[in-house]
């Protein structure tokens, strides 16, 4: 049902808004609240902004904290009553910030409440900074929460991804330096139901990692792109359910495939200086090597059971002409946006390959030794549904997000919209449309 | 003296050889507002209309003067600049040459990128100071260009050991961003570029 026809790109990348005001400088990357109409943006003039996506404009600017560039921002999921944000800088620190959530206020632009005191309300009304979190060498590129907010990984220049632990308030302990990485380390994303970490890097190389006893190790090494690798994102959870669709017409390769797919969990997309965006996914392991992480055997042989076999499922449609900054993997519509340094935005939809009836493998499932997933032997594909030119003018787009929709014109609750964010300073918020012939 | 200079004797072309129009350099024209070394690099959108709100027929002359970038102004912008070791400018040492200079237009016509892509020359091919060098070029042009260009600058083939090194760290957008936050590099590139007067 969700499927496009034969002539993409069948939909269109309209502008709905910019926030304001934007800018004055280039802007890094933006970061969609969990769970409130938010977005906090990274911002080379050393601040980051918080707009709403309810009415678009600008509600907080911190600033104070760092004494760089700000590269990198995250928001830690599940908190209770308060939005706390985590902030990477060129000056090689990050920042914990918090702000207690005022009830409605985000969501609807009605004047400050005034039965309390008033410049109570004033502090409160601020993103409080909480604590430092001092210990790379050099610019920190990214960092991100954990799904579960237990972990705040972050990496930098210095080639390093350090995962911290939360263990009270305002308490971060370092539960982990990574060095494996041969270069800058330029993003780190989580797995969305594992302790599982991937990192990607200026020595073109994505590296996953998860925790063996105490120790966190390299669990698996992605090596296809040709250049500095820009951005890592895993796959939501459950997105099968889009493939299934009804579930009526399936084909018993498509049910077996989804089945395998079910095993394998959540794919990983990453961009690169190569101009491709890459799929990965993992070859299920067998089951009787799962969760025996903690079960007697020396931790030298345990660690030979945690590597992870990861491999290229395929290349999406190549339409960039420069890096590709950033990808983006809905965890609603699953589909993927991408934007770069050619100012383009591309949206990509995967669907079921049409099959041919002598061209089907008797196992669908992709080859365990790694020539998977490409050529006749694919059950689906990829498809540009989407592509917009020049979406900041002539400038580049450094981060591209999907956020949901919060704005009065919203027409589902599901609905969301793309965040881009360029070196024009601007955030632009973007709608899909249905291309009208 | 004693010297420690990657290359204490360096070819120099004579003033009059160099490549030129025999005419001032448009680049003055853009020296304006020129006092923030890197204004260049925080791009100043505000003069782009945006195409959401105004209709296509409002790109002005600034698009129309745009035009007129050839090989020879983007030469004159940057072999004025200094070298970091010699009191020379990268024209004169021939670490920038003309014919090493190339404007490639916009790959579509939904597109108005057009790409600079400079070639250096190192004046030895283990020249430490090549990532400066490429580093100024770099910022001269993103500070003296439109923001339409995309600059790519790059040790021509063959004349640095380790150009592609040198090449991966001049070609990424991050590193040179916070290279050009940091002091002491900025210091330096501030000396290369105060001759591009």
């Amino acid at each position: 049902m969700l499927l496009p026809q034969e002539t993409s790109p069948a939909f269109v990348v309209k502008p709905l808004s910019t926030l304001s005001p934007p800018s004055n400088s280039r802007t890094w990357q933006s970061a969609p609240h969990p769970t409130l109409p938010l977005v906090a943006t990274a911002c080379s003039d050393r601040s980051v902004r918080v707009y709403s996506l309810t009415s678009f404009t600008l509600l907080h600017t911190i600033t104070g904290g760092h004494k760089r560039s700000v590269r990198s921002v995250s928001w830690k999921p599940g908190t209770q009553g308060q939005s706390v944000l985590a902030t990477g800088s060129f000056d090689a620190s990050a920042g914990i910030w918090r702000r207690e959530d005022q009830g409605l206020e985000e969501n609807f632009t009605s004047p400050r409440r005034v039965e309390s005191g008033e410049e109570e309300e004033e502090d409160d009304d601020e993103y409080q900074f909480s604590c430092i979190l001092d210990g790379h060498e050099s610019e920190i590129k990214s960092l991100s929460w954990s799904p579960s907010g237990q972990f705040l990984a972050t990496c930098s220049r210095d080639k390093s991804v350090w995962i911290w632990e939360e263990i009270e308030d305002d308490n971060f302990e370092t539960v982990a330096v990574l060095q494996e990485h041969e270069g800058d380390v330029k993003c780190v994303a989580w797995h969305p139901e594992e302790d599982l970490l991937a990192s990607a890097s200026y020595d073109d190389t994505v590296r996953l990692y998860r925790e063996d006893a105490d120790d966190w190790v390299q669990v698996a090494m992605l090596d296809a792109h040709k250049q500095t690798v820009w951005w890592v994102e895993f796959e939501g959870s459950g997105m099968i359910r889009l493939l299934r669709g009804d579930g009526k017409s399936l084909t018993k390769e498509q049910e077996q495939y989804l089945e395998w797919r079910e095993r394998s969990g959540p794919r990983l997309a990453t961009a690169s200086d190569d101009c491709t965006i890459r799929i990965w996914h993992r070859i299920p392991r067998e089951h009787s090597t799962h969760n025996s992480s903690n079960n007697g055997i020396p931790s030298i042989i345990r660690s030979a059971t945690l590597d992870e076999d990861w491999v290229q499922e395929t290349i999406l449609p190549q339409r960039h002409e420069r890096a590709v900054y950033s990808v983006s993997w809905s965890r609603r519509s699953g589909l993927i946006a991408s934007a770069g340094s050619d100012g383009k935005i591309i949206v990509y939809q995967e669907r079921w390959k049409s099959q041919t009836p002598n061209g089907v493998a008797d196992d669908p499932t992709p080859n365990p030794d790694g020539t998977n997933g490409e050529g006749d032997s694919a059950m689906t594909e990829w498809v540009i549904i989407a592509e917009l030119y020049s979406a900041h003018d002539v400038f580049e787009i450094n981060h591209v997000c999907w956020a949901r929709r919060a704005d009065k014109g919203r027409r589902s609750d599901d609905e969301e919209v793309i965040l881009s964010t360029g070196d024009d300073g601007e955030v632009r918020v973007w709608t899909l449309e249905e291309q009208v012939e | 003296m004693a010297d420690n200079k990657d290359n204490a004797n360096p070819t120099i072309l004579n003033a009059s050889d160099l490549p030129s129009r025999r005419r001032d350099s448009i680049a003055k024209k853009r020296e304006d507002g020129g006092t923030g070394l890197f204004d260049g690099l925080v791009p100043s959108y505000n003069y782009l209309s945006d195409p959401f709100e105004y209709p296509l027929s409002s790109s002005d002359s600034d698009e129309d003067s745009a035009e007129d970038i050839d090989e020879q102004e983007i030469y004159d912008l940057i072999s004025s600049i200094s070298d970091p070791e010699h009191p020379l400018s990268l024209g004169s040492l021939a670490v920038v040459n003309l014919p090493d200079i190339h404007i490639l237009p916009p790959t579509s016509p939904h597109s108005s990128i057009s790409t600079v892509v400079v070639e250096i020359t190192p004046t030895i091919t283990h020249c430490s100071l090549a990532t400066v060098i490429g580093l100024g070029v770099r910022a001269r042009l993103e500070q003296a260009l439109p923001p339409r260009f995309r600059v790519d600058v790059r040790i021509k083939k063959g004349t640095h050991s380790t150009d592609e090194a040198v090449n991966k760290q001049l070609g990424d957008k991050e590193r040179v961003a916070a290279a050009l936050e940091n002091g002491t590099l900025m210091n330096v590139l501030r000396k290369m570029l105060s001759t591009c007067e």
